[in-house]
């Protein structure tokens, strides 16, 4: 491959939210390469504006959920994937990074779904074990418990009872 | 005989539609009520006329406006009601304002939708019938201490359930005794909230329990037979998710026993009009009284396609009086029939409500399947309603060919715009255990390792989708701001560049 010269060989990282790395190279020229081999890809629409990407004899439904820079989330047949892009040079420099940052001690509890807080049932500083449950959210008039996935010491209560959340909002800090 | 001629649907969604069709289809002119929260919705395009409550100013939610619909109904001359399912469906206080305004509702009679509404008075009458029950507390839970000494009696585990309760709110499973105060508390918070009433009581719980229901049809002419069973095994959170009649757990003559049981409910209930009688099945084949719903169930068209009758249609014959003329060695179960509900909820976040807008969705609908769909190109997913959107019903000669039908069904639905339990059912379907009939209410739970399908080579594909966008808008980019030596959109390849000349 002495052929092609190095400025229009384009090499892509995606990167996926567990540490899955895949590499392209020149995606515009629609193959992806599994081994030695370059298997093409076709790219197709339907009527109603549907797009698919048929691969391996295999079809499927892609869409682009959300986009913020090079992060993508991507849903492939209803499934979502976040993921994102990264060249050779920024591979290197996450990596770079990921690495002096260590290991981060706090852990944030998350609300699973939009709510409202009935009841936080843990102070700051309290010790908790892990599946204890540490407030009840209540979501489409349901009552959920959220329960700690770690254990470890309460660092942080950013709400209150009677408080609404949306998805996502950090609950609870908590010190590992 | 009181043939009616118009009829109110006091509901939304699919089920406004599929009720439309039916009316229509006898002659019966529909109404149907437009609300501010969305008027523009679709059901509204099957209406013959629309009620507009778009200006109505109160904090009942629309179809719950007693007072309102009773109002139009009357000003408009209409015949009937037909409450589908949720909002006044099961609420005897609105099926007695109906017949004391000379309306028909569509559905039972008020005392038996009170007395079968009410668990506790269900299971006294099931009790005195010898209708076999799961011990419990034959009555309310008066306070912690006496939650207490019932759990001690009946052995743990036990459930708390919500008197006035349904659709899965309202119940608590509670392992030992050190949790038996805090989750009897939380019931009756729970209770108190939903249903305006903090009566909890208490049950024996039955681990991996099958959950079967019987199709009831009862005239006003002391006829009644069962349509035989759903299987609703597939729940999480007590939410249904997929069912199928008929079901792999019943032999001809356990159908029977339960059928006769489900019957007896009825009719000691002097229950008239469509119902359904829940029952828990055991894994050694013991069954018990669960409760009665008394309405039309999300879930009845798996009866319909394996019976060939139309429930709607008799549920407005049987209110105009007309006699039921199937005979119950009529009925017969051709073949199998799979529901699989299409809910906007994020599968990969537990199941948290997905809004937004269906910007489109597709489906081919061939002979082996019917979408009933309450949502189309352009609906919005509000936190208004319940997240159901649609149910796909695959039909098949045996359990395997409707699995394979229902897959091939699930995988020509698109939807964009919004994530939906797609997912989440073509994982069920695939699921050797699943296939195997070897289902139970804790099949969620404690069969599966994942809760939504992905193919081999998805996140590959997902990947490329990702970098071959990157790689197009870049190249986009570069053509726009061609003078990058200013500075302008440093991208990488040049930083990279740059830093490699130093």
């Amino acid at each position: 491959m002495f052929t092609k010269t190095k400025k229009n060989k384009q090499k892509f990282i995606a990167c996926t939210e567990k540490k899955n790395k895949y590499e392209f190279i020149n995606p515009k020229e629609l193959y992806i390469k599994q081994g030695k081999e370059n298997i093409p890809i076709e790219i197709v629409s339907d009527k109603q504006g549907f797009v698919f990407v048929i691969w391996k004899k295999k079809k499927y439904l892609v869409d682009i959920i959300e986009k913020n820079q090079n992060q993508y989330e991507i849903s492939v047949n209803g499934v979502t994937y976040p993921i994102s892009v990264e060249s050779p040079f920024s591979y290197k420099r996450k990596k770079y990074l990921a690495k002096n940052k260590g290991d981060s001690k706090i852990e944030k509890i998350q609300a699973p779904m939009p709510g409202k807080i009935i009841e936080i049932l843990v102070e700051e500083n309290q010790e908790v074990k892990e599946g204890e449950p540490l407030l009840i959210l209540e979501a489409m008039k349901m009552q959920n418990e959220i329960l700690s996935s770690f254990q470890g010491k309460i660092k942080n209560i950013n709400f209150r009872a009677e408080d609404t959340v949306i998805k996502d909002d950090i609950i609870i800090e908590l010190e590992k | 005989m009181t043939k009616i001629k118009s009829i109110l649907i006091s509901n939304r969604g699919e089920i406004a539609i599929r009720i439309s069709k039916t009316a229509k289809g006898m002659g019966i002119k529909t109404f149907g009520i437009k609300t501010s929260k969305e008027p523009s919705a679709y059901y509204l395009q099957f209406m013959d006329e629309i009620i507009d409550f778009t200006e109505l100013n109160n904090d009942i939610p629309e179809f719950l406006d007693i007072e309102h619909i009773i109002y139009s109904m009357k000003e408009n001359n209409i015949d009937a009601v037909h409450p589908g399912y949720g909002y006044l469906a099961e609420n005897p206080y609105f099926a007695q304002k109906c017949i004391d305004e000379g309306i028909i509702f569509i559905g039972p009679s008020p005392d038996s939708i009170y007395k079968l509404g009410n668990k506790t008075i269900a299971k006294q009458l099931a009790s005195s019938h010898n209708i076999p029950l799961l011990e419990g507390s034959n009555g309310n839970i008066r306070n912690p201490y006496h939650a207490k000494q019932i759990a001690k009696k009946i052995g743990y585990p036990v459930i708390l359930k919500a008197a006035s309760g349904g659709g899965g709110r309202g119940m608590r499973i509670v392992e030992k005794e050190e949790e038996i105060e805090k989750m009897f508390r939380m019931a009756q918070n729970e209770a108190e909230k939903a249903f305006s009433d903090p009566s909890v009581f208490m049950e024996k719980y039955v681990r991996n329990p099958r959950h079967i229901e019987f199709q009831i049809l009862s005239d006003h002419h002391e006829n009644i037979i069962h349509l035989g069973e759903r299987e609703c095994s597939i729940q999480r959170k007590h939410q249904k998710l997929i069912e199928e009649s008929p079901s792999v757990a019943l032999n001809k003559d356990l159908r029977k026993i339960m059928g006769d049981s489900a019957i007896k409910i009825a009719k000691v209930s002097k229950y008239k009009n469509a119902g359904t009688v829940e029952f828990l099945l055991d894994e050694s084949g013991n069954f018990y009284f669960m409760e009665m719903n008394t309405r039309i169930q999300v879930e009845h068209p798996v009866t319909e396609m394996v019976t060939g009758y139309d429930l709607i249609e008799w549920q407005i014959r049987i209110a105009q009086n007309e006699k039921l003329t199937i005979k119950q060695e009529d009925v017969k179960q051709n073949g199998w029939a799979i529901e699989c509900r299409i809910n906007a909820e994020d599968v990969q976040a537990s199941f948290a409500p997905y809004l937004g807008t269906i910007e489109k969705i597709q489906f081919s609908n061939g002979k082996n399947s019917r979408f009933d769909t309450g949502v189309t190109e352009g609906s919005n997913i509000t936190a208004s309603f319940d997240s159901m959107l649609a149910k796909l019903i695959s039909y098949g000669e045996t359990r395997e060919k409707a699995i394979a039908n229902s897959l091939a069904a699930l995988n020509k639905l698109y939807i964009k715009g919004i994530k939906t339990t797609i997912p989440f059912c073509k994982e069920v379907l695939n699921h050797p255990k699943f296939q195997s009939g070897d289902i139970s209410t804790s099949f969620i739970l404690n069969d599966m390792k994942q809760l939504y399908y992905q193919e081999k080579d998805e996140e590959l594909i997902a990947a490329f989708w990702a970098s071959l966008n990157h790689n197009i808008e870049l190249d986009d980019n570069d053509k726009t701001f061609i003078d990058y030596e200013k500075g302008k959109n440093i991208n990488p390849w040049l930083m990279n560049k740059r830093l490699k000349s130093l």
